[in-house]
């Protein structure tokens, strides 16, 4: 039995992994656009983003992924997501991207904006690009400036997948759940935080280790 | 013909006027302090000088070719970089790069910004700055690892390395411990005496006197009195000027 549910159990965490990885690829450069957008002068451009921000920041993430889910459905009749399995992770990816998104726009502003204006200056009397600056002086700055909070997002990135299952999308609770109405066994249910503390560890030794290489300066 | 000449330069932030006219010409090879008491405008001024700040009215002109004019039309970037290569600033606070190496601050301007680059030479130069710095046992040190005046000296090497026209300091040695000031002094006046072309705000008094070739006495947005230093700080024209100067004991000697 165990061997059974540590397979099955696993098998969700792909989902989960899944879920999470991609929510991460695409939800960081978005959030670096979205931070961009935020810190711009055009006041067109910014305030909407900002307003964006203040909502997705302001609910509940479990509440975003029904509404984009049935929030189509509903509005304009039609279900965009389709009933299949991987149209509901879609719905639950979209969700995700735009929720993390927000959150790591913020950690970028504040990332950014904490580099003194005399790190931008010196770049320009040296007679350097926009572009060379951001790249070649502030970025790394801002990196080991942003890591802490960033690792501390990711992590609850792993632990808000299991959100998804509200739109029934697979992923290792789901699947730890099955095995309470199939076997009438409870414990697959709790053996599932194994899984999620092991990934965590592992990302918390990633991130110190990274934070670890950005020391030599300060 | 003169390397340097500002004619009637005007900057006002929202309704301040700060800057009302700030005229000055310098030759090739000399040192020019700039003194006066704080909100005077001089760090302004050189902001205006590297096009860090946009003048509203007046020129500059560098050897001959007018490089700014307020009633043209506005200079785009590309124009910005290459005409504020003449100048080279030096900044209170140093703002070195902290994720680079002394020696990689020195370089990486140059690196970046020329089209076919000779790291080998660029280096070469960077050490040698380095060196004429009295830092060539701190090369590979990054600038949490330095003292603030090897911090400064490091900004100074950074400026050079560009072999700007005219370099510009803005109170190099406010930002330090008493005991460092002497040390990024002696650098500036070894410097003078290559003949470094140099606009040095400062409030070191004695130093200025010491070193520049002409003094410029700002006060309120306005050159008050201008000339050479024993005139203008041991023999003030000037009521204002002499106002000013009393605040600083112990340089009449
Ligand atoms: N970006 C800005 N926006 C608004 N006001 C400014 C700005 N920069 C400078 N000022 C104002 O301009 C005035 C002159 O400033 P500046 O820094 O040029 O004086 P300074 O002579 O260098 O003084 P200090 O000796 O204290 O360095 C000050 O009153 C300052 O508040
Ligand atoms: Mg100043």
């Amino acid at each position: 039995m165990f061997v059974t549910v540590t397979l099955s159990l696993l098998e969700g965490f792909l989902g989960t992994i899944k879920l999470f990885a991609l929510t991460l690829l695409l939800s960081l450069p978005l959030g670096l656009i979205l931070s961009f957008g935020s810190m711009e002068k055009l006041g067109v451009i910014r305030y909407p983003i900002r307003f964006l921000i203040w909502v997705i920041r302001g609910t509940p993430l479990m509440l975003q992924l029904l509404v984009i889910y049935y929030g189509p459905g509903i509005f304009f009749g039609v279900n965009i997501w389709g009933g299949s399995p991987s149209g509901r992770f879609t719905a639950a990816l979209v969700a995700f991207v735009i929720n993390y998104s927000c959150y790591f726009s913020e950690i970028f502003r504040g990332g950014i904006q904490s580099i003194p204006v005399g790190q931008y200056e010196a770049g320009q009397v040296l007679g350097m690009t926009k572009k060379q600056i951001f790249f070649k002086v502030v970025l790394l700055q801002v990196i080991k400036r942003i890591v802490p909070p960033m690792s501390n997002e990711i992590i609850t990135l792993v632990k808000d997948t299991s959100l998804a299952r509200v739109i029934a999308v697979y992923e290792i609770i789901w699947n730890g759940q099955a095995f309470i109405k199939s076997s009438g066994i409870i414990w697959p249910l709790f053996y599932t935080g194994a899984f999620y503390l092991i990934f965590s560890g592992l990302l918390t030794l990633l991130f110190g280790y990274i934070e670890k290489k950005l020391s030599y300066f300060r | 013909m003169p390397i340097l000449e500002v004619k009637d330069i005007h900057k006002s932030f929202d309704s301040e006027v700060i800057l009302k006219g700030i005229s000055f010409s310098m030759d090739a090879g000399e040192s020019v302090s700039i003194i006066g008491s704080s909100g005077s405008g001089k760090t302004t001024l050189l902001r205006c000088l590297n096009f860090l700040e946009t003048p509203d009215e007046g020129t500059i002109t560098v050897q001959g070719e007018q490089i700014f004019d307020a009633h043209a039309p506005a200079l785009k970037p590309e124009e910005i970089r290459e005409r504020r290569l003449h100048f080279g600033l030096v900044f209170q606070q140093f703002n070195l790069f902290p994720q680079y190496t002394a020696l990689e601050n020195v370089c990486l301007a140059p690196k970046i910004t020329s089209e076919k680059p000779d790291i080998k030479q660029i280096e070469e130069t960077g050490r040698k700055l380095l060196d004429q710095m009295g830092l060539s046992d701190r090369m590979n040190n990054y600038p949490h690892q330095l003292s603030g005046g090897q911090q400064q000296r490091v900004a100074i090497a950074r400026a050079l390395a560009l072999k700007p026209d005219i370099l510009c300091f803005d109170e190099p040695t406010s930002a330090l411990d008493p005991e460092l000031t002497g040390e990024v002094l002696k650098v500036i006046r070894g410097l003078a005496e290559q003949k470094t072309t140099m606009i040095i705000v400062t409030h070191e008094m004695s130093f200025a006197r010491d070193v520049s070739d002409k003094v410029i006495f700002m006060d309120g947005g306005v050159i008050v009195e201008q000339g050479a230093p024993d005139d203008v700080i041991n023999n003030p024209k000037e009521e204002r000027t002499r106002q000013f100067l009393a605040g600083y004991s112990g340089i009449r000697k």
